[in-house]
């Protein structure tokens, strides 16, 4: 950990542009909150829809490819990640550096406003705001790890990770239920279920991953993950504009 | 302040190639303190050299050491290493002051403070440092650039095309700087196409020809060794015509021009030419003004070099 | 050796001006469109930059291929898929093609900055904003048509009735143009605030998720409500069901979302509001590179 990189990252995380990007989706999150509640009262199946729907299926893995490709991919980019590089620094304590700081970004701006809207809409009903927000959280890790890996490895991390996170986790996933397995939100709703506990069905907060299955395998994805992108790390190539 | 003894940079039988394209082809050098300029046209594998010798690129062949350790995957050599970047980006929305600072710290100096004033001081940017780098020209941005490589004091600094769009002003306050610090010792190396600035500052020279280490040392003993090449002269005597006629009739030139004012001599036998000339002078009474050399500028053995 | 000048003299080794007919700026809006949206699918750029638009192409197609030749095989009477219906469905692959690419278009020419030398020539700021959302819209357009194509193809080598089958295509073929155009202008217009390519194709995957999502919420609460007529027009804050209210209207389509815009009122509503966003984005666009330095 370096409290440079991390003072670094933090303000390129949230330079003016991308931290307005970044405030959009919560707000509107927030947004509809309020709506829904005022439409409908406090209710936690619309809560679950929404925070699901939109939240864990959205919101989460969208701002997680923002934060995680954000925190290394424009100095990359644009070749000002040498003046990092070329110091006595290991590239894993560079890596983890950038993790930490855009999962903490990433929290603020993901499961925080989850939290919330889920007190707005359901108030302490069935557990749905902690529940969503840990899950959510959890999988903000996995998410900012995965796509800071795919940073380092590719310039076209952003499009990528945009394949991977709408085609492969929701609509492939909804059509081959052997992918469903393989997606980081559904390990997050592992845990989301848990919290929530005899309620998760018929709020269909349910997940197809068991839960133990789940922690693991979101602790494998966001370790290895951050271990290979400091392995990369090491070799990346300082190449011209484009 | 001088650093002690530096290390060298050794390469050894080095070749990088991309596939098909070989950048860099069986390079053995080495690059002692002092100031060395690293010489070449757009394309003969000067930035890859500079990556390979600071720990950026990995050789497909051969060995590149700093002090007898490798470059690759080796961050701690980056203490003694200055690396002052082609490329202009740097961090946006930030001050010089802050940068050079931020840099100080990932050093982990004891003093970033300190270092950071004194780096700034050496590269005379004191009075610009408030402002943000975004409003730099583009000889104060790299001043920045090389008050980050300082900033460490490092015993071996690289400068990759460090000249690149500087003034004449700019040029000769960088000139300076690096003479000044290849005097107090340190192991210099900047790239560069400007013949003239490497004249000036480069103690030696890397002359590198399409990825091939085309020759090393002092230009002018690079000349020297150029046999196959004759050499120029100029030369202005009391009496031009009687001296032309000598040297024709001797073996040692392949060609006397004689113009209003002087004579154009191109010398194939150097030694024989030089040895006879004076020779000539006397026996004929002729008074000899002025020989110059007339190729033997880095430019004309670069020429040379390259046209091979 | 060069002679001793006695003043400056300037040599004259063959240079020669160009005195030949010179093709005005209509040649050099032409070039930069045909440029353009070569570049959107990658061609005439490195190999790395086709992979997406014709993974996309391929996988936008792929379906359309597979639903032609089971029509064919399986002598269907009517194909399952109606040619209006097939951009709504195909709609996550248009989008992420628009984010991919608009920044293609227009990142690298801010980021390095190019624009005054696309400027000191003939060509003024709006000529280059009209080549470039030119370019857009007919890549987009190419990408929407194209399984459309297919499907036709497919329909008449099943034998399917000829006037129907052309009436719904050249029907869908309008859809693609209008949807072409709205995602062009609205894709390009985000990607053009940021010379950032990899923020500006999460800025308007960002953008296009988010209406979409917006809408479908809002028709949710505002049909659980019984309010149909509302929950009508707030689909058209998606940009994709705006131009799929115009065509349930013109054409009597199947809504793709939940409910269609009400009645002759709401399509001519839609209508309108697509020119308007088509006409405002490009407007804004202009607004936009007139802050774009020219030295």
């Amino acid at each position: 950990m370096n409290a440079t990189i991390a003072r670094l990252t933090w303000r390129s995380l949230l330079g003016r542009r991308r931290a307005i990007l970044l405030m959009v989706l919560p707000a509107i999150l927030l947004v509809l909150a309020v709506v829904f509640r005022l439409a409908q009262g406090s209710d936690a199946e619309p809560a679950a829809f929404l925070l699901s729907s939109f939240g864990v299926a959205f919101l989460v893995p969208l701002l997680g490819l923002i934060a995680g490709t954000g925190s290394i991919g424009p100095e990359i980019d644009d070749g000002s990640i040498v003046y990092v590089l070329a110091k006595p620094l290991s590239r894993y304590s560079i890596v983890l550096t950038k993790l930490v700081v855009a999962a903490i970004v990433l929290a603020g701006f993901s499961a925080l406003p989850i939290l919330i809207a889920g007190f707005i809409m359901a108030g302490g009903d069935s557990n749905v705001a902690v529940g969503f927000a840990a899950g959510s959280l959890v999988a903000g890790f996995a998410y900012s790890a995965l796509f800071l890996l795919l940073a380092v490895i590719t310039r076209n991390a952003v499009v990528v990770g945009l394949l991977y996170a709408l085609v492969w986790e929701s609509a492939v996933g909804s059509f081959v239920p052997g992918a469903q397995s393989l997606s980081i939100q559904k390990w997050g709703m592992a845990i989301t279920e848990k919290i929530i506990g005899t309620r998760a069905e018929d709020l269909q907060a349910t997940s197809p991953v068991a839960l133990t299955t789940a922690v693991i395998l979101l602790v494998v994805v966001t370790v290895g993950a951050t271990a290979y992108a400091g392995y990369r790390l090491r070799s990346i190539r300082l190449t011209s504009d484009e | 302040m001088t650093a002690d003894s530096p290390a060298t940079i050794r390469l050894d039988g080095v070749s990088r190639w991309y596939g098909n394209v070989v950048a860099v082809n069986d390079v053995t050098m080495e690059i002692k303190a002092g100031v060395t300029g690293l010489l070449g046209p757009n394309g003969a594998g000067k930035s890859t050299l500079i990556h390979l010798m600071s720990g950026f690129l990995s050789p497909s062949s051969g060995t590149v050491t700093l002090g007898g350790e490798p470059t690759w995957h080796n961050e701690q050599i980056y203490r003694q290493i200055g690396l002052v970047p082609e490329r202009e980006a740097m961090y946006d929305g930030v001050t010089g002051w802050d940068f050079v600072l931020y840099n100080a710290q990932l050093q982990r100096l004891k003093d970033p403070k300190e270092a950071a004033k004194t780096a700034i001081a050496t590269v005379e940017m004191g009075d610009a440092a408030g402002r943000e780098i975004s409003t730099y020209s583009k000889g104060m941005k790299q001043r920045i650039k090389m008050a980050t490589a300082l900033v460490h004091n490092p015993g071996v600094l690289l400068l990759d095309e460090p000249f690149n769009g500087m003034d004449p002003r700019q040029r000769m306050q960088l000139m300076d700087l690096l003479h000044e610090l290849g005097r107090q010792g340190r192991v210099v190396l900047f790239s560069s196409h400007i013949l003239e600035e490497v004249e000036q500052i480069a103690g030696s020279i890397e002359v590198m020809v399409a990825g091939r280490h085309a020759a090393s040392g002092d230009f002018r003993e690079i000349r020297r060794l150029m046999t196959e090449r004759p050499h120029q002269y100029t030369i202005r005597s009391s009496d031009d015509r009687a001296l032309a006629a000598a040297l024709i009739a001797d073996g040692s030139t392949s060609g006397v021009e004689l113009l209003s004012d002087m004579l154009n001599v191109q010398a194939t036998d150097y030694a024989r030419f030089a040895h006879q000339l004076p020779a000539f002078a006397k026996a004929h009474g002729v008074r000899l003004f002025e020989v110059a050399p007339a190729d033997e500028s880095l430019e004309k053995v670069f020429s040379y070099l390259v046209a091979r | 050796m060069s002679q001793p000048a006695e003043h400056g003299v300037i040599h004259d080794i063959g240079f020669r001006h160009y005195t030949g007919p010179r093709l005005g700026r209509g040649y050099l809006l032409r070039s930069l469109y045909a440029e353009s949206l070569r570049g959107a699918y990658g061609l005439g750029r490195s190999g790395k930059s086709k992979v997406m638009p014709f993974l996309l192409l391929t996988t936008i197609t792929f379906p359309a291929l597979i639903i032609a030749v089971v029509a064919i095989v399986t002598k269907a009477d009517e194909l399952p898929v109606a040619y209006t219906s097939y951009p709504m469905f195909a709609g996550l692959a248009i989008s992420i093609f628009v984010a991919a690419q608009a920044p293609a278009l227009v990142s690298r020419d801010l980021r390095f900055k190019v624009m005054p030398l696309y400027l000191s020539r003939p060509l003024t700021r709006n000529d280059y904003v009209l080549a470039k959302v030119g370019a857009l819209i007919s890549a987009l357009f190419i990408l929407i048509a194209v399984p459309q194509t297919v499907l036709y193809v497919g329909a008449l080598l099943a034998k399917l009735p000829f006037w129907a089958q052309t009436r719904g295509y050249l029907s869908s073929l309008v859809t693609a143009a209008l949807l072409a155009a709205v995602l062009g202008g609205i894709g390009l217009l985000i990607a053009s605030i940021t010379p950032k390519r990899g923020f500006g194709v999460a800025a308007v995957i960002t953008v296009l998720l988010l209406l979409s999502a917006i809408a479908g919420a809002l028709q949710a609460i505002t049909l659980d409500k019984g309010k149909p007529e509302l929950a009508g027009y707030l689909g058209g804050i998606d940009p994709g069901n705006l131009v799929d209210g115009v065509q349930v209207w013109l054409f009597n389509a199947e809504p793709a979302s939940q409910i269609g815009p009400p009645g002759t009122l709401g399509g001519v509503v839609f209508l309108v509001l697509t020119f308007v966003v088509i006409f405002g984005c490009y407007g804004l666009l202009l607004l936009r590179y007139r802050k774009v330095s020219a030295s």
